[in-house]
């Protein structure tokens, strides 16, 4: 019984913990403004780019979807082709569950997968 | 009129699952206090999508779709014939933009000659492996209700579908810290999330209930896995922790790891377990052999893997695990017609204290994916 205690205690502070590091990093992310690593450090996309900008950070995402899609899929099975877009959004969201891939990832994977 | 119907009976239908599952959770946690816990946890989960910014406009909305694997695989144990046709359908229902209940059920045969007749003979097993509703939370955080595979090291919950497993064999510490059917009864919270530029980590915790209702028993233990993963480097470690809570109430504990490195179309895997049972190790490689100079066309297409594995029996005998040490050498070739079709066949020699035999095996596996809706639109 004590040690169930410990568990349900352990439970409680892994989801408060979650769910105040998870709000607190949306509130500093803000709403409108994505950002992707392409080659190991950050490159923020603001919220109105121009339209040379948006084609370059469409082109990131694209590279690093792939990239991030060899990395995560190929942990488990061969990568597979692309399906359509609505079967794969309920894909993901099985995967997302399954092999507790990122967030981040699963955007970018899923973006490149679609397109 | 027929429209405003389906709506209704559907709507109809999530909510009595939701109030199902709801029931399932309280009967989970009898004792007030930790109801109260996880009902709190559960409450503050359900407010953390309130927190959170809503879904992109342009992401695809969510089908619900039929994936799984099927397959038919020969084996030859010890010289004795076996035929196996397999199906496991999953079927995915997402429910609005954090919802998903998934289930698994597999439909197999392990057609065999009995003594004096020249016919194969079996029944069809049917099992539902596993029946979960998932809440995603937040984007660390999801949080699973009902049945589902128990995350003890990578195998059983990752790598176990027919279409992805290398070799048709299973591991034989496999059986170690899952539970009698592969599956938990009850509750579980896990994630990933980025925790440096370098690596990400993910994690599991669990608890599940004793269930003897056949085949969806499991047993009552708690416990956990987490893992690092480094992308760029494409290697995964991990460990595995468990507790049972019941009968001898013994630890369980496993590592895990995995590496595909970006130069050669190398898979590297592998595994070791420890419980009152038994321990043992696998370790897995698997290689693509698109590099080859020759015959390329055939050659990207085939793969070649060796596995090796140990078992050293425990304290406490197990009806799943082997009854005596055992050591296992397989070595396969795999052929992908297209995507998610192959051909696949291993030799292994297995040498334990009772015998030794020959394992061979030879089939077909497929992936299939059907959409219950239309895929294309947004």
């Amino acid at each position: 019984m004590r040690f169930k205690g410990k568990i349900i205690a352990g439970l409680l502070v892994t989801i408060l913990g979650g769910v105040l590091y998870a709000a607190g990093q949306e509130q500093a992310k803000g709403p409108e403004t994505t950002s992707v690593s392409t080659t190991g450090s950050d490159s923020t996309v603001g919220s109105k780019p121009s339209h040379s900008q948006a084609l370059q950070g469409a082109a990131d995402r694209r590279v690093e979807g792939e990239k991030r899609f060899h990395a995560n899929c190929g942990r488990c099975h061969m990568a597979p082709h692309k399906f359509p877009p609505r079967m794969m959004a309920t894909i993901e969201r099985h995967m997302r569950v399954r092999a507790m891939i990122t967030a981040e990832d699963m955007q970018l994977i899923l973006g490149y997968m679609t397109e | 009129m027929v429209g405003r119907d389906s709506v209704s009976t559907v709507l109809n239908v999530i909510r009595g699952r939701l109030s199902a599952a709801a029931s399932v959770c309280l009967s989970l946690f009898p004792s007030l206090p930790l109801r109260n816990a996880l009902l709190a946890a559960l409450l503050i989960s359900l407010s953390a999508p309130y927190l959170l910014a809503q879904q992109e406009d342009d992401t695809p909305k969510a089908i619900p779709i039929i994936i799984g694997g099927a397959g038919f695989i020969t084996t030859f144990d010890g010289g004795q014939p076996h035929l196996g046709p397999l199906i496991a359908p999953v079927v995915l229902v997402p429910l609005g933009d954090r919802w998903l209940i998934e289930s698994r059920a597999t439909f197999e045969s392990d057609l065999s000659q009995p003594p004096g007749s020249s016919s194969f003979h079996g029944k069809v097993l049917k099992e539902v492996d596993y029946l979960q509703l998932d809440f995603i939370a937040n984007p660390y955080l999801t949080v699973t209700v009902g049945r589902f595979l128990t995350p003890f090291g990578i195998f059983n919950e990752r790598l176990y579908p027919i279409w992805i497993r290398n070799l048709q064999t299973d591991p034989l510490i496999l059986p170690i810290g899952i539970g009698p059917s592969n599956a938990s009864t009850g509750a579980m919270v896990r994630g990933g999330f980025k925790a440096t530029s370098t690596f990400d980590i993910n994690y599991a915790l669990y608890f599940s209930t004793l269930s003897t209702v056949s085949p969806l028993d499991s047993s009552r233990f708690a416990g956990g896995r987490v893992g690092i993963f480094i992308p760029e480097s494409r290697i995964e470690i991990g460990g595995s922790f468990q507790h049972l809570l019941q009968d001898d109430r013994s630890n369980s504990f496993g590592f895990h790891g995995a590496w595909q490195p970006s130069a050669v179309p190398l898979d590297l895997r592998g595994e070791y377990q420890r419980s009152s049972e038994g321990s043992g190790y696998w370790i897995e490689s698997a290689y693509r052999l698109s590099q080859a100079p020759f015959w390329q066309n055939a050659m990207r297409r085939t793969q070649l893997v060796a596995r090796l594995q140990q078992f050293y029996i425990g304290k406490i005998p197990s009806d799943s695990l082997p009854p005596a040490d055992t050591r296992q050498f397989e070595f396969g070739v795999n052929y992908y017609f297209r995507d998610g079709l192959r051909a696949v066949s291993s030799y292994g020699r297995e040498f334990s204290q009772l015998e030794n035999k020959n394992i061979w095996t030879i089939g077909l596996t497929y992936r299939f994916a059907i959409p219950l809706g239309h895929g294309d639109e947004n």
